[in-house]
């Protein structure tokens, strides 16, 4: 048995594993939880390998079968089958990547009925959706030459397809030249987010030669690689003809892409030494300039490890051609920063191993290489397949190949990577933990308004605050309510409020209208002390402390009183039996026991904070609505735009006083 | 010690029992491979499926086996139940269950769950000790028949300390870090030791029935194979 190909086909099957894991992750949990993609960086890694450098690594179908059938090169016909599987394949995993990267992939129809003129995304659509076709019908007779399609009607099928080669040919260099070049057509809407030395108003002239040139050194890198994991003789000659073609074809693409750089002036920007500068420079030398000086030496594309070099270079070279276009040459806001999550790398991985095996089981059944043609050793392999291990042995006789051994390896990978997966994937938490810090405080102004408007609130900046006290505006000390940092904040007049409570003395009853809670040995909790996540809750009961603090294992029946139940928070005796202190002075959220005990968990921040002042502007409103305006129960009487614009603009970062928890 | 437990019953144990489901429904995959591979080379290409389902009942409620070895049946029998029962129906796993996935199902009482556990604990020692006590069963005997039930009985006995606190002479966070890597430990070998035959019996029924059917004129062929003809057997 052929030990490369094992290794090969075991890898590839232990990608599969993590990939299918994550799949399902992706799908059920959605794009956030599995990307790091975002409004700011919406294309990532899936689009900008999966799509965009996908199809172009596809483009060897279409070369070749020009090659061969338009301009009669019938030297160069043992190609065409391998590359119309590439093409195949490749075209299957864009539509299969383009399913993972769609927020609603169940629309992927859509461009199918509703069709959208003016977008060349839906002439990219529209042209892969054929293509995929197209290319279905050309590979068609390869696999109806299978012994199992021995039926007249797949033979009637087979040789009606053989007959429509050449149009079908036509039809594939057509929607190719279309939509390879199309895809860098995309990128005409973007001059000003896509840097300099990778626009250009004729992108997509450059997107199709690079296609070609690659696509010829795609064709080049399957031969050498199938000759390597399948142990056969490479055909050097023939090529080292493709080799020559290929080195026309990346000049070509490098003198145009220089030229067009030069023609418009851009091209100083490739040696002022910055990243993009060099990252240019490396990827034009990578994927074009190197691979077609080492190809047009003769004595090079004719030896072996002169064309892996040459394939080898071309083809990362151009994947980095279309990653820099879509990625990281595209200009995002400086929040955005994108480099993909682990879980994108897994699921582009996964794809190409997926085809990969599957272009492996093709090639293992199928004529698709030439010398397979023998005919008794094609027909062997068809039946049976080979189940080596009996599942009554042991585990440690079974062979180290053969289905028993590929699916171990994918169901060992898989089950790996349960471990590794974010917590949020498996809780299935859709908000990741933000955590909360205590309020500032901040000099403002309370603008008291005639019209029932309700009250406003003006920060000035700290120096011109006398200028502002005008009768009407009274300086007041506001909390400044942000816990999570985002800059999105809610002013918050405490002592209006405590007033209004009924504290104009020093009672402190008004104070349990908020406040309901406190640590054990403290007097006024602050708020993000036990709420102290933004979204999710927090547990605020520390099981390790109390069982410490009641003698270990003897100590568990103290709390856990009956025997019969199940050891949870629902079955134990209530905390205010201990802890009757920590219910704030005349909480009106909380009240003595049995309406409510103490809570082991703490809502969200926001949930926390909505909880507390909605519920009771909304009593007020109800209590008496001839009083408060409709703005007194609306998102916009906290939340207001201009308070987060004030705060920065008037008065950036000066005037908040550091005083975390301070009321 | 609480992280490692928090661990333990998170991500180990997420990778423990997919481990356990894929790599039951990869054996019954491969054993349905193997299946189809017997069916073709069989020489008697009928069905059993009658006698299959008999036998396969059999075993699963041995009661014939009643007539000898009685003690080593009720043994296997009372093991069996106990294990199969209380980790699917204890209040406690139900509720971790309804915790994570939602769903529900009835408990046991704790009394009965009590009871249950110390009979597969102590029934577990017992079928180590029969098997070493008696010579036919010690020679018939491998490795992991001794090893795997001392090691399901690991995490009943510790599970039945972490449950009754009072007579457990460890921490707790301690007891449930050994009941639950025990039994995670338990879900990764399930597919890879005997403890598979809990999905694969009807297969290997199956597998040695269709296997040992032989066509009619066999034995003669053999023998002309072999070049024996009318030579006495």
């Amino acid at each position: 048995m052929n030990s490369r190909l094992n290794i090969l086909k075991s890898i590839l099957w232990a990608i599969v594993g993590v990939w299918a894991v994550v799949s399902v992750a992706r799908f059920v949990r959605g794009l956030g939880a599995t990307t790091n993609l975002s409004d700011g960086a919406p294309w990532g890694l899936w689009i900008g390998f999966d799509v965009m450098a996908g199809v172009a690594l596809a483009a060897g179908g279409f070369v070749l079968a020009a090659i061969v059938y338009i301009f009669g090169l019938e030297r160069y016909r043992p190609f065409v089958r391998p590359a119309i599987l590439t093409a195949f394949l490749g075209y299957a995993a864009v539509a299969v990547g383009l399913l993972y990267d769609l927020g609603l992939p169940w629309h992927i129809w859509h461009p199918l009925i509703n069709w959208q003129h003016h977008s060349v995304l839906f002439e990219v659509a529209a042209c892969v959706m054929i293509y995929l076709t197209v290319l279905t019908l050309e590979f068609a007779p390869v696999i109806l030459e299978h012994p199992i399609f021995k039926h007249r009607i797949f033979k009637t099928v087979y040789n009606f397809l053989k007959k429509a080669t050449i149009p079908l040919v036509i039809a594939g260099i057509v929607l190719s030249t279309l939509h390879q070049s199309s895809l860098g057509s995309l990128f005409l809407i973007t001059p000003g987010r896509l840097h300099p030395l990778w626009y250009s108003p004729i992108i997509y002239v450059l997107f199709f030669v690079s296609a070609v040139g690659l696509g010829l050194m795609m064709v080049t890198l399957e031969s050498l690689l199938s000759g390597y994991f399948f142990r056969h003789k490479v055909d050097t000659s023939r090529l080292a003809g493709l080799g020559g073609a290929a080195a026309a074809v990346l000049s070509l693409y490098a003198l145009i892409r220089l030229g067009d750089l030069a023609w418009r002036g851009v091209l100083p920007q490739a040696f002022s030494g910055n990243w993009q500068g060099n990252l240019f420079l490396f990827e034009l030398g990578v994927s074009a300039i190197i691979p077609a000086f080492l190809l047009m030496a003769p004595r090079i594309r004719r030896s072996i490890g002169g064309l892996a070099a040459a394939s080898v270079l071309t083809v990362l070279g151009m994947i980095g051609y279309r990653l820099d276009t879509s990625i990281v040459a595209f200009l995002r806001p400086e929040e955005a920063a994108y480099f993909p999550h682990w879980m994108e790398f897994a699921i582009t991985l996964g794809i190409v191993a997926a085809f990969g095996l599957i272009f492996i089981f093709f090639v293992e059944h199928l004529r698709v290489f030439e010398h397979h043609d023998d005919d008794t050793a094609t027909a062997k392999r068809y039946f049976p397949i080979p189940v080596e291990a009996s599942s009554v042995r042991d585990f440690g006789q079974r062979s180290w190949r053969g289905p028993a051994w590929y699916s171990l390896v994918a169901i060992g990978t898989a089950a790996i990577t349960l471990v590794f997966l974010p917590e949020h994937i498996r809780s299935g938490d859709l908000h990741r933990a933000e955590s909360v810090s205590g309020v500032r405080t901040i000099e403002g102004l309370r603008l008291t308004r005639a019209s029932q408007e309700g009250t406003r609130f003006a920060v000035p900046a700290e120096d011109a605050m006398a200028q502002f006290a005008v009768p009407g505006a009274d300086p007041v000390l506001l909390m400044v309510i942000d816990g999570n940092r985002d800059g999105n904040l809610v002013l918050f007049d405490h002592e209006s409020h405590r007033v209004r409570e009924g504290g104009a003395g020093s009672s402190e009853k008004e104070c349990g209208v908020c406040h309901h809670m406190n640590k054990p040995f403290d007097r006024n909790t602050s708020c993000y002390e036990c709420h102290r996540d933004m979204y999710n809750p927090t547990m605020i009961f520390d099981h390790t402390s109390h069982t410490a603090a009641m003698g270990g294992n003897e100590g568990c029946v103290r709390c856990h009183r009956d025997p019969d139940a199940v050891k949870t928070a629902d079955n134990i005796r209530p905390c205010y039996d201990c802890h009757a202190d920590m219910v704030a002075d005349g909480s009106t959220m909380i009240q003595a026991p049995p309406k409510d005990g103490l809570r082991w968990q703490a809502p969200g921040y926001r949930d926390a904070m909505h909880g507390s002042c909605m519920a009771c502007h909304e009593k007020r409103m109800a209590a008496d609505p001839e009083y408060y305006s409709a703005q007194f129960v609306r998102c916009d009487n906290c939340h207001n735009a201009d308070y987060d614009t004030e705060l920065r603009h008037l008065s950036p970062y000066a005037t908040l006083s550091q005083a975390a928890g301070g009321e | 010690m609480e992280t490692a437990l928090q661990w333990a019953r998170g991500p180990i144990f997420w990778t423990a029992f997919a481990f356990m489901i894929l790599g039951l429904l990869r054996l019954v995959v491969i054993t349905v491979l193997d299946i189809r591979h017997i069916m073709r080379d069989a020489g008697d290409k009928s069905l059993p499926v009658g006698q299959l389902i008999r036998t396969t009942l059999s075993w699963l409620f041995p009661v014939r086996r009643f007539t000898h070895r009685i003690t080593y049946s009720l043994t296997t029998i009372i093991f069996h139940v106990s294990i199969i029962i209380v980790p699917i129906f204890l209040g406690s796993h139900v509720m971790l269950w309804e915790r994570s996935i939602g769903l529900s199902w009835p408990t046991l009482s704790t009394t009965v769950a009590d009871v249950l556990t110390i009979l597969a604990v102590v029934t577990a020692l017992a079928i180590v000790v029969q098997r070493t006590i008696f010579a036919d069963a010690r020679r018939l005997s491998r490795f992991q028949d001794y090893a795997i039930p001392l090691l399901i009985a690991v995490p009943f006995a510790s599970g039945f300390v972490a449950m009754h606190p009072t007579m457990n002479p460890f921490p707790y966070e301690a007891t449930m870090l050994v009941h639950v890597m025990s039994a995670n430990i338990l879900f990764i070998l399930i597919p890879f030791s005997k403890i598979s035959h809990c999905l694969l019996l009807p297969f290997t029924q199956f597998v040695s029935e269709a296997a040992w059917r032989f066509p009619s004129d066999c034995g003669t062929q053999v023998a002309v194979a072999l070049g024996k003809e009318k030579q006495p057997v």
